[in-house]
């Protein structure tokens, strides 16, 4: 049988998408393999205590490296990079690593032949055992790119670990935004399960996922955190789920008991097996039954 | 504003996390200096606007030069799809070349066709709006949903912000990969907004990271101090920034945040935080 998918998504950050994400493992545990898809900071390893198993680098994208000889500073490429990485300075053709895309626009104009593009190790992977179920995660290096691809990575050895293991589920703890790593970690998915929260913020967010989600063909429901900051908030939301048809699975109130277990890196324990249960059944819901 | 005679300043307000308390402590700069603009970097969420007054804005497209493809001239050689690096341009047998959303605008393609088949034509990714409120100039970037690469619109926005020759904050995007990136590369100075919580911590310290490298002034601004009787120190680099405040944890604020009241207006000691992250950025770019 083909695995589930979740992917924990928010679009706004700080939502709640890893404390989501850890309960439901929790409540997954043994039947689920589970990812982190916020590759950039990743935070749910601190509160699944993954004892790492193997450990690899990500090679991401090319970059360029300008080869002096044969380069005579002649000045031809530095209009071609589009990024700005190339630039004149004091008659010496400059290259910004940090710019380059690896596009190898360069490479195609030199006339000397003085560029050459290759893979560079943007970050590294690691499979872990956990409580809970096999943990697939990563480290892109500080201000790292491709991070999209990586995501995709991650997806990849995390759907064939489900797969040899043979467990029902994969639990994808997603990032912020709607760029390229949110478009990869949800491409795909069973389901989106969108974190929210009563707020202006949230609610704008939350429809910019709503699009995302409709776009890429992925079954989106809300989860509505934190629900008693705002009963106008909250309102708001409820009705934005109406009219766009996401169920709202559902409320969970401010508890100062799950602030302090996560600052002392604890899973939270205030949230209540009940919330859990209408989260999965509301997923079961939304799935289409396997043949 | 800027006095006579001193270059203005730029703030990014960074935080690796999210959901930390950047786009609160934007307002609140934004709104202890009058004459300032204020740049939504944030491109792919954008919420600034809705702290400062969500002002009405002109608009612009950003757009981003993508190939097209005269079918007659192209003779099916699918050079250009072996030279594009991001598999933007596929070629399929007898069919001229295709090309999807993965294309980052290089050009590249362009310049390797044998038959100068190709040409490019501009591509919306995403807009940029310039509004004012109460004497802000806010500019706001805005990704289009279902484009990949913020980085563009990013750049685009920081670059008008920017132009406006003023002393200018800008609100970055969460996380420590190429948009946070983008959104710090012009900027002075950075104020990194934090919380104390295990998560708070590791994502700040590889925004640490990357500000170190790229040699950026920092310093923290931690919010939501007291969750546990004494914050956790800070360490590793994120530990050798000075801490220009520290924010307790206040229902009223988040409440207020959350129907768009700017924390200055409802606890003084974010008003004393903004000041005194101008008064630190002042006096680090001296």
């Amino acid at each position: 049988m083909r695995p589930r998918e979740i992917v924990v998504m928010s679009g706004k950050g700080g939502t709640g998408k890893t404390t989501l994400a850890s309960v439901l493992a929790r409540a997954l545990s043994g039947n689920c393999v589970l990812c982190d898809a916020d590759v950039d900071v990743p935070d749910l390893w601190i509160l699944l205590a993954p004892r790492v198993q193997l450990e690899e680098e990500f090679i991401g994208g090319d970059k360029a490296a300008l080869h002096r000889p044969p380069c005579d500073d002649c000045g031809l490429c530095v209009p071609v990079c589009r990024f700005g990485a190339l630039s004149m300075e004091n008659g010496k053709v400059t290259l910004d690593w940090s710019r380059c895309e690896g596009c190898g626009a360069c490479t195609l104009v030199c006339p000397r032949g003085a560029f050459s593009l290759s893979p560079a190790v943007q970050g590294r992977i690691y499979g872990s055992e956990t409580d809970f179920g096999f943990f697939w995660h990563a480290r892109l290096l500080p201000g790292g790119e491709n991070s999209g691809r990586l995501v995709q990575v991650l997806r990849e050895r995390t759907k064939k670990t489900a797969v040899e293991q043979g467990k029902p589920w994969i639990l994808v703890d997603g990032p912020p935004g709607i760029a390229c790593p949110a478009i990869s970690a949800m491409t795909g998915c069973s389901v989106a399960l969108a974190v929210t929260e009563p707020s202006r913020s949230g609610l704008h967010d939350l429809k910019r996922l709503g699009e995302l989600a409709a776009r890429f063909r992925v079954p989106m429901a809300v989860v509505l955190n934190r629900c008693d900051l705002s009963e106008e908030g909250s309102e708001t939301i409820r009705e934005a789920c109406r009219r766009e048809g996401w169920p709202l699975l559902v409320e969970i109130p401010f508890i100062p008991g799950v602030v302090e277990d996560l600052a002392r890196a604890r899973i939270p324990e205030a949230i209540s097996p009940e919330m859990v249960r209408q989260i999965l059944e509301g997923i079961d819901a939304l799935l289409v039954p396997v043949k | 504003m800027r006095p006579l005679g001193r270059k203005a300043l730029s703030i990014a307000v960074v935080s690796g996390k999210g959901g930390t308390g950047k786009t609160s402590f934007s307002a609140s700069l934004a709104l202890s200096r009058p004459g300032v603009v204020a740049v939504d970097a944030d491109v792919e969420e954008p919420n600034l606007a809705l702290l400062l007054g969500d002002p009405v804005m002109a608009t612009m497209n950003v757009t981003l030069p993508v190939p097209a493809v005269e079918a007659e001239k192209c003779t099916r050689c699918g050079i250009c799809s072996r030279t594009c690096r991001f598999g933007a341009v596929l070629s399929f047998g007898q069919a001229p070349p295709v090309f999807n959303e993965l294309c980052h605008g290089c050009g590249a393609c362009v310049m390797a066709c044998p038959e100068k088949a190709l040409y490019e034509v501009e591509r919306p990714v995403g807009f940029v709006g310039r509004g004012s409120s109460n004497g802000i100039i806010l500019v706001e970037g805005r990704l289009m949903v279902g484009m990949p690469n913020p980085v563009p619109v990013i750049e685009r926005a920081i670059e008008l912000g920017l132009s406006e020759g003023l002393d200018t904050v800008i609100d970055s995007p969460p996380g420590a990969a190429c948009p946070m990136v983008a959104a710090l590369r012009e900027a002075d100075v950075a104020i990194l907004v934090t919380e104390p919580t295990p998560f708070g911590r590791a994502d700040a310290e590889v925004v640490a990271e990357v500000l170190r490298d790229m040699g950026k002034p920092a310093a923290l601004v931690v919010n939501r101090s007291g969750i546990l009787e004494t914050d956790p120190p800070f360490d590793g680099i994120t530990g050798t920034f000075p801490v220009l405040a520290r924010l307790p944890f206040s229902r009223v604020v988040a409440e207020g945040c959350a129907r768009g009241i700017p924390p200055t207006e409802l606890d003084p000691s974010w008003k004393d935080a903004a000041k005194a992250a101008w008064e630190w950025a002042t006096e680090v770019t001296r």
